[in-house]
């Protein structure tokens, strides 16, 4: 049963509009360090270079440059953070996307918009309830 | 601000953003660029609007988007061909989204109909597809209900089996201090071990009157991560262990009661702030990241194979091509993340802090002037070092100068952006088939200017279709092609940025305005006037030829109200025009409205400053080429023209009798519309760059002083405002009855 507190989170979306509402809602549960990052490629800088493990990613999946799935595959080819946890995000419950996701390993997704509430539903499903 | 509030009104700075990602992405679907990376742009910029606006509850917006996307869902499928008709509806429902947008930003009420009409069509385009809104699919089951995810306890137990060090609740004695301890020493020695967090409990801190200088009153905790054995630790604490009370224990063990702080999250009480400040930079300065993080090659090469491996072109995006393609601006609005974690290339500054700079920088200039000024009245040798480093110093100024007004410097791009929506608009309301070229896009220019502009060239583009081109049929008649074409285009030339308003259509109807002018009493009707004389009729005040007021053109503004907010800018227009072949209008611009090249000339004792850009060569007039026309209009003959002559002194009203023109110095300028007149002024003192200071702003408007400016002797000189001056002169000719008898005084006689 992890602590938000002890918690990092990378939320990973083109839109800052998302970021900034996925980051308020982990605020406010108070999760102890929310990173974000605008694309894939740029999630993949941060978690490889950030000085402690990132515990879950929550990532769009269709962006510019490197989408969600490349992220999705990208992390889980790669040994040291191959199991972090990985939630998607897609606007529609399209479900072509969502099985293609599941093949590459995601935990779980999460229809946009969200609620804090629908978010919070799906990371305790992940990686169990928040305290 | 209120958070939600903050957060929407990114969302509607982000949906500009899209809206205009959406608008190009489809333009150049139109021009048959229908690749599935452009398609997916305009896939995402629809889909991204959605999103958020599904977050702040926009029913409407959700509604129309959701239509929108499905309809480029099945192009991108490649279910629906992207036709030219589906792309010219495509487009509409652009305009339609982009309404929508900002009625729901300014809780304004969207134009039902239209949304409605659209989105029929989107949904007829795609041929009955899923005709539902947003929250039917939304809500609707997404066949996935047999999937299950299992949870992931495997990563956050990795980090609860992460060595994740000890807490070290440290209090000292008074003894500790007393035996020439210190308790910051300590501290630095811990952070020595792994990166620290330390907290202080000032809560047994006395008041200050009750304060023993040799007691001990604070206690320390720190967070140490690092997987060092408990020894490592006391050993640290070795000298003191009997002069403090020492707790050491694991951080996990306590992770119930006092979980793992941040490092470098200051959680400690009132007086931490001051008592922890030596340790931390030491800490900043150890916390460097275990040996095992990857370099930024090896993060470039995941990336690189990352992206080599994903077999889904679908549903990727092999180029970097919108990060390319955004040019850094003051306040273009980059989507980059703002967590700590990413670097962005561009930082957004308040415009009022550039202003500032701007100024200060004027100064500056001003300031180095009057220093050089002063040097020189000391009698220092030009080749001496000091006036050796006041040259490296002009020299410095003017780069900074260049440098901060680079600042201000923006594209022409966001102006260029919003005329393919009027094309179409006005294309449409006229009935007339038109295509839009835009070139020099990335020009850039001041921020003012380009604010400034965009009402003229909206008015000149409007006219270009409304009255430069020809309907359809007669286009026809004439073999030209049925689209007709306006072309606009920027650039820069000789220190100015020149924007080109171009039409294909049938040229300005000479007779006709000649006519109308003679009509509104603009000239004489026995005037001659050159073709180009005849076209620049069209900016004068009170003409207009539309015979019928349209709805397009015809909103009380004329070609002279243009002219006029161009004058306005420092900048002159034109028009170059071909029977039958079409229009070309010509704004040219000043790069910024802060600074100019002048020529400082005196007249009548007075100091004022002629803008170079203006002068076309001095002169010196010889008394038997001047000719005086009627009771007081003075011509000069040059190469066979006669050119009008302007005492600047008796204009301005410093003089009541005109200069004998062989005791002056003459300046040939050019106004705007290519309209030149001779200026007559007592000396030219020298050339030099100089601020602009607002006359309006500071004093009020003067007719035939642009602005002014300090001097280098601390002194105001006025800035000339060559057009107005010009401008009346040929007001003067064109409607002087001096001038009846002569009408056909421009022209070589």
């Amino acid at each position: 049963m992890p602590l938000a507190n002890t918690l990092t989170i990378l939320v990973v979306d083109d839109q800052q509009t998302i970021r900034s509402l996925a980051r308020m809602a982990l605020e406010q549960w108070g999760v102890g360090e929310i990173l974000e990052a605008a694309d894939g490629e740029e999630a993949l800088k941060v978690i490889l270079t950030h000085k402690t493990p990132i515990h879950l990613i929550i990532s769009d999946y269709n962006m510019p440059n490197m989408n969600g799935l490349s992220l999705l595959r990208a992390v889980r080819a790669h040994g040291p953070i191959s199991k972090t946890a990985f939630i998607m995000l897609t606007g529609r419950a399209d479900k072509q996307m969502v099985l293609s996701a599941v093949e590459h390993g995601v935990n779980n997704y999460l229809v946009k918009p969200f609620t804090p509430e629908s978010l919070r539903e799906k990371i305790e499903a992940v990686i169990g309830a928040l305290k | 601000m209120d958070p939600m509030a903050a957060i929407r009104d990114t969302f509607f700075q982000e949906c500009e953003e899209q809206l205009s990602e959406l608008e190009s992405g489809l333009m150049r679907m139109e021009g048959g660029e229908t690749d599935q990376e452009t398609v997916n742009a305009v896939f995402r910029a629809v889909h991204s609007v959605k999103g958020g606006a599904g977050a702040f509850g926009l029913e409407d917006l959700v509604r129309f988007a959701h239509v929108f996307e499905t309809a480029l869902d099945q192009v991108r499928a490649g279910k629906l061909d992207a036709s030219a008709n589906a792309v010219r509806l495509l487009l509409r429902a652009s305009d339609a989204l982009a309404d929508l947008v900002r009625c729901a930003r300014d809780g304004a009420t969207p134009d039902e109909a239209q949304t409605t009409s659209l989105a029929a069509a989107l949904k007829a385009l795609t041929n009955g597809g899923p005709t539902d809104d947003g929250h039917a699919e939304d809500d609707e089951d997404d066949g996935l209900g047999d999937l299950t995810f299992l949870p992931l306890p495997v990563a956050v137990e990795a980090e609860t089996t992460r060595p994740t060090g000890w807490i070290i609740k440290f209090r000292p004695l008074a003894d500790l201090y007393g035996n020439a301890n210190e308790a910051a020493l300590l501290l630095r020695e811990v952070s020595g071990l792994g990166p620290v967090s330390v907290t202080v409990d000032t809560s047994s801190l006395p008041d200050f009157a009750d304060l023993d200088p040799e007691g001990a009153y604070l206690k320390w905790t720190i967070t140490l991560q690092s997987d060092c054995d408990e020894q490592a630790i006391r050993s640290a604490f070795e000298f003191v262990e009997d002069d403090c009370e020492l707790l050491i224990s694991r951080a996990s063990d306590q992770a119930d009661e006092a979980s793992l702080p941040q490092p470098g999250v200051d959680e400690g009480g009132a007086g931490s702030a001051e008592t922890i400040r030596s340790p931390v930079p030491i800490m900043a300065a150890n916390a460097t990241a275990s040996s095992d993080i990857p370099t930024d090659a090896d993060v470039l090469a995941m990336i690189r194979k990352a992206q080599q491996s994903v077999s889904q072109p679908d549903h990727d995006q092999p180029a970097a091509r919108s990060r390319q393609g955004a040019p850094p601006a003051v306040d273009g609005t980059s989507s980059k993340s703002d967590g700590g974690s990413a670097v962005g290339a561009t930082i957004r500054v308040d415009l009022d802090r550039v202003d500032r700079l701007i100024d200060l920088v004027g100064e500056l200039v001003i300031n180095e002037a009057m220093l050089t000024q002063r040097v020189m009245e000391a009698g220092l040798a030009r080749a001496s070092g000091v006036a050796a480093a006041l040259d490296e110093l002009e020299h410095l100024t003017r780069e900074i100068q260049d440098s901060v007004m680079a600042i201000r410097a923006q594209p022409v791009r966001s102006v260029f952006q919003r005329m393919p929506r009027l094309v179409r608009e006005v294309a449409a309301m006229t009935g007339k088939q038109v295509r839009l070229l835009t070139d020099g896009e990335g020009t850039e220019v001041d921020k003012t200017v380009i604010e400034r502009i965009a009402d003229p060239l909206t008015h000149m583009i409007r006219n270009a279709i409304d009255h430069g081109l020809e309907p359809t049929d007669a286009r026809l008649a004439a073999g030209k092609p049925e689209e007709g074409v306006v072309k606009l285009t920027a650039l820069h030339r000789s220190g100015r940025i020149v924007i080109e308003v171009a039409d294909d259509g049938a040229g300005i109807n000479r007779e006709r305005v000649k006519a109308k002018a003679i009509e509104r009493g603009l000239i004489a009707p026995e005037a001659q006037l050159s073709d180009e004389e005849t076209d620049n009729l069209i900016f004068l005040p009170g003409f207009s030829t539309a015979s019928t007021v349209s709805d397009i053109s015809g909103r009380g503004v004329g070609m002279d109200v243009v002219r006029r907010s161009v004058q306005s800018l420092g900048g002159r227009i034109s028009i170059a025009s071909r029977p039958g072949a079409g229009s070309t209008f010509t704004l040219s611009l000043p790069l910024t409205l802060a600074v100019l090249d002048g020529m400082v000339v005196s007249v009548a004792g007075h100091t004022l400053i002629v803008p170079l850009s203006a002068i076309i060569e001095t002169l010196q007039p010889q008394a038997a080429n001047v000719h005086t026309l009627g009771t007081d209009v003075r011509v000069v003959a040059m190469r066979g023209r006669y050119i009008p002559l302007v005492d600047v002194s008796m204009a301005l009203g410093y003089r009541d009798a005109p200069l004998e023109a062989d005791k002056s110095v003459a300046l040939l300028v050019e106004g705007e519309g290519g309209i030149r007149a001779v200026l007559i002024v007592d000396a030219i003192q020298g050339q030099r760059q100089v601020v602009i200071k607002s006359l309006e702003a500071n004093y009020r408007a003067v007719p035939g002083i642009a602005a002014a400016t300090v001097m280098g002797d601390g002194r105001v000189a006025l800035i000339l405002d060559v057009d107005a001056i010009v401008s009346v002169t040929r007001t003067e000719i064109l409607r002087g009855d001096a001038l009846r008898a002569e009408p056909f005084l421009l022209q070589a006689s």
